[in-house]
């Protein structure tokens, strides 16, 4: 698993040209290509009540993008990425989805690129719809985040996101495909951390005897992860959490000083993911640090 | 829920204006002539004045004004207009505009009448506006969750069977829902045609209009007209009519493909690879499941009476508010039984629904004085329409032509009202129907006829039609402008059919 081709789909917002240059950097890691990508939301040209279609608007729109677009083309130029631009008419989930399996790239890059309010989850609703749906590793990016910690509110840049990646680790198999990927960025990444968290419910429903035996089996399986990445010339340091899960993860990547979190998803059933939601994308939803995906 | 109890302490008047039910009706006329000439200047800084709303007026459509029925051109007009000369405005504003000509009528109507006017709002809202939207919204969510996939080959047999099952379907999927269905199939299929503006053009004439004149769920007016009392199967008297119609436009539409087809295929490009060939199928067919439980559910709630509920004060049959839950619930059903993809394949999206709802609830508002006027009969200000339109022939052309540049749906109601007011002035409404149906069916005829035939003749005669638009045009199908498509094709084509129907049945 290699990223080769990333899709980076944007509305323009304040930071995401810096968003988009601080992943330069996987040209060293292998990226080849950036499509730059844009949807014109259908509701913005067509369906004029009684009137049709504003095709003049969308040739303004097209226009204006492409001419953005050409200005950003000349900083990836600069730094030795190929790039092209795709505009569509459409609904922003669905194309973004379609034009990522039809270009067969292996990263998504979506969410919110600019400051966001403490209070408030990390992703949008789009952003909460293609994590959940793509079938392709996808990058929560956070550029700029606004958020609470110890009583205080923090302003964290991400700019530099594959020097410390955390690999939250359930033992699945989109947790293995994450290893894989994060073995191929070895070429970044300054340390690498491995975790994996006892939940409360595996925690209060076996004895003490039983827990130890988990605890054991864990940490073992944590040291195998770190030996695979150090293989491949990465520093990796394991951790082992216990409690909520999420709220776990996100202690470990705030101690180790983590600047990415990367996790397996696996595709749960609907009425599942529409009451609870997965565990990585709600990890997603509540971290600060850019949380890595992969399906 | 507000009871009548409640009602009547926000506004004193209301119980006793329901409890008269409009008995008392007294002659306000002469004085409201004297009035007709000042009050217009009144009417923009201090509407229908505060003097003549204490004075109480139970009949409010023998003593409303002639210019109040000016909110109502202006809506009808604002959607005529607006779109030909500020697109891009309407585009992001239409909503802010309905609200305010709603505005405008709804509270000097209010502050003059209190009661009877609160009524007459809550009654349309309630009774005509709310179960309207909630089948257009069910429809639509429906069939929107069918998708007509494979390759289609555009020659001109298949495109003229597309067109005839679409007109068809229309009249039991709702004229939105069929063109919804097949016209992404249908622009597919003819995506290498050179000439493909006159193929939509008829998609519109058909599906998107005459295909739905069959039952009250093909057209918006023939719903109207089921809710006060048009029985559901009486609409297919309009089959031989429907025939003609859709007979002789089909086979125009034949002749016209052929020709263009014929002179298209030197230029056309090689036919696709036989691997690449896409098997024709439909996905999403669950839906068909729901759109039967939503014929049933109309069908019952013209069958059944299971008594009356108030609902803040306006009196509805039990069997309608069953059949209002009956449709949300199998939209319900379908938005989670259907797999997004399907939808996102139709390029489903609610906007188009909600344009509806929003400019709707302005139409129907600002309707309700020219509603009353015309239930006058005689009596009310709108006498001489009333007096000029006396033939089914007139009410055939006269609610088409207005069908035509106005919305179908409330044209349909103000000429259904014009030939009450004129036949059976003073009856209730249901029994005006009834009578109607039974000793003048003719008129019904031409103005149902009138109000879904005619909805082809401009692209803001029916809610589709700019639908039908928008999809071609982004699709990459050149479509006339608002003048070309009446000049080019519908004044030259749609009106020698309608000649041909007056000729055959309303003469």
């Amino acid at each position: 698993m290699k990223i080769e081709r990333l899709l980076f789909p944007t509305k323009f917002g304040e930071v995401d040209l810096n968003s988009l240059e601080s992943l330069s950097v996987l040209k060293d890691a292998g990226l080849k290509e950036v499509i730059l990508f844009y949807v014109i939301p259908r509701e913005e040209v067509g369906f004029v009540p009684y009137g049709g279609y504003l095709k003049q608007e969308e040739e303004r729109i097209r226009e204006e993008v492409r001419i953005r677009f050409e200005d950003w083309q000349k900083s990836l130029s600069a730094k030795g990425i190929n790039s092209r631009i795709i505009i569509e008419v459409g609904e922003p989930v669905p194309n973004i989805l379609k034009i990522a399996e039809k270009e067969k790239v292996n990263l998504i890059v979506v969410g919110k690129k600019k400051k966001v309010a403490h209070d408030g989850p990390f992703v949008g609703s789009n952003t909460l719809q293609i994590i959940t749906r793509s079938k392709i590793p996808t990058l929560v990016s956070k550029y700029l985040v606004q958020f609470e910690h110890e009583g205080e509110s923090v302003t964290r840049t991400n700019d530099a996101i594959f020097k410390r990646p955390l690999l939250a680790t359930d033992w699945s198999e989109p947790s293995e495909r994450a290893l894989e990927l994060l073995i191929s960025l070895n070429g970044l990444i300054e340390k690498a951390f491995v975790c994996h968290v006892i939940g409360v419910k595996i925690s209060k429903s076996i004895d003490k005897t039983e827990l130890h035996r988990i605890e054991k089996e864990s940490k073992e399986r944590l040291e195998k992860y770190c030996e695979r990445l150090k293989f491949a010339g990465i520093a990796a340091e394991p951790h082992l959490g216990a409690g909520r899960t999420i709220m776990e993860i996100i202690r470990i990547s705030r101690d180790v000083k983590a600047s990415m979190i990367i996790m397996g998803t696996t595709g749960k059933d609907r009425l599942h993911d529409f009451f609870l939601g997965s565990v990585s994308h709600r990890a997603a939803g509540m971290s600060e640090l850019p949380t890595l995906l992969v399906p | 829920m507000l009871t009548i109890k409640a009602l009547s302490i926000i506004c004193p008047t209301f119980q006793e204006v329901i409890k008269k039910n409009y008995t008392e009706i007294r002659d306000y006329r002469k004085e409201f002539k004297m009035k007709t000439i000042i009050l217009p200047v009144v009417f923009l800084l201090m509407p229908f004045s505060t003097a003549f709303a204490s004075e109480g007026a139970p009949n409010i459509g023998e003593t409303l004004p002639l210019y109040s029925v000016i909110p109502f051109a202006g809506m009808l007009l604002s959607i005529a207009l607006f779109p030909l000369l500020a697109p891009k405005f309407w585009h992001h504003h239409f909503g802010k505009v309905s609200a305010f000509w709603a505005i405008v009528i709804t509270i000097p109507l209010l502050i003059a009448y209190k009661g009877a006017a609160l009524y007459e709002v809550l009654h349309i809202v309630l009774a005509d506006y709310i179960p309207f939207i909630i089948l257009l919204g069910s429809l639509y969510t429906v069939s929107g969750g069918i998708l007509l996939k494979g390759t289609i080959k555009g020659t001109p047999i298949v495109n003229t069977i597309m067109l005839a099952i679409g007109t068809a379907l229309a009249s039991w999927m709702g004229t939105t829902g069929a063109a919804m269905l097949l016209i992404r199939p249908f622009l597919r299929a003819n995506a290498n045609r050179k000439n493909r503006s006159f193929m939509v053009v008829f998609f519109i004439f058909l599906v998107a209009n005459i295909g739905g004149s069959l039952t009250p769920l093909g057209d918006p007016p023939l719903f109207l007209g089921f809710l006060r009392g048009v029985p559901f199967f009486w609409t297919f008297n309009l089959l031989p009519h429907m025939l003609v119609a859709a007979g002789i436009l089909l086979i125009m539409y034949f002749i016209l493909d052929t020709y263009f087809y014929k002179k298209e295929a030197v230029s056309a490009p090689a036919p696709a690879n036989q691997s690449t060939k896409e098997p024709i199928r439909l996905e999403g067919s669950l839906n068909f499941l729901f759109l039967l439980g939503i014929i049933g559910a109309v069908l019952m709630s013209g069958m059944a009476h299971w008594g009356e509920v108030s609902i803040l004060g306006v009196h509805r049959g039990l069997q309608d508010v069953v059949r209002d839950g009956l449709l949300i619930l199998m939209a319900a059903l379908s938005m989670f039984f259907t797999q997004t993809r399907v939808r996102e394949d139709n390029a489903f999206t609610w906007f188009p629904i909600q344009e509806v709802a929003i400019l709707f609830i302005g139409i129907f508002l600002t309707m309700i004085p020219c509603l009353k006027i015309l239930q006058a009969g005689a009596k009310g200000e709108l006498a001489f329409i009333i007096s000029a339109v006396r033939e089914p022939v007139h009410y055939f052309w006269i609610t088409g032509l207005l069908s035509a540049f106005l919305d179908n749906a409330p044209t349909y109601l103000t000429f259904l009202s014009t030939a009450m007011g004129g036949l059976y002035t003073g009856a209730p409404e249901s029994e005006a129907i009834a009578l109607l149906i039974k000793e003048n069916p003719l008129y019904l005829m031409a103005i149902s006829a009138g109000a879904v035939f005619f909805g082809a003749v401009t692209y803001i005669g029916n809610a589709p039609n700019f639908m039908v638009r928008s999809i071609a045009e982004e699709a990459g199908t050149p479509m006339p402008s608002f003048f070309g498509y009446m000049i080019k094709f519908s004044l030259p084509i749609l009106i020698l059919v309608f000649i041909i129907i007056t000729l055959i049945f309303f003469r």
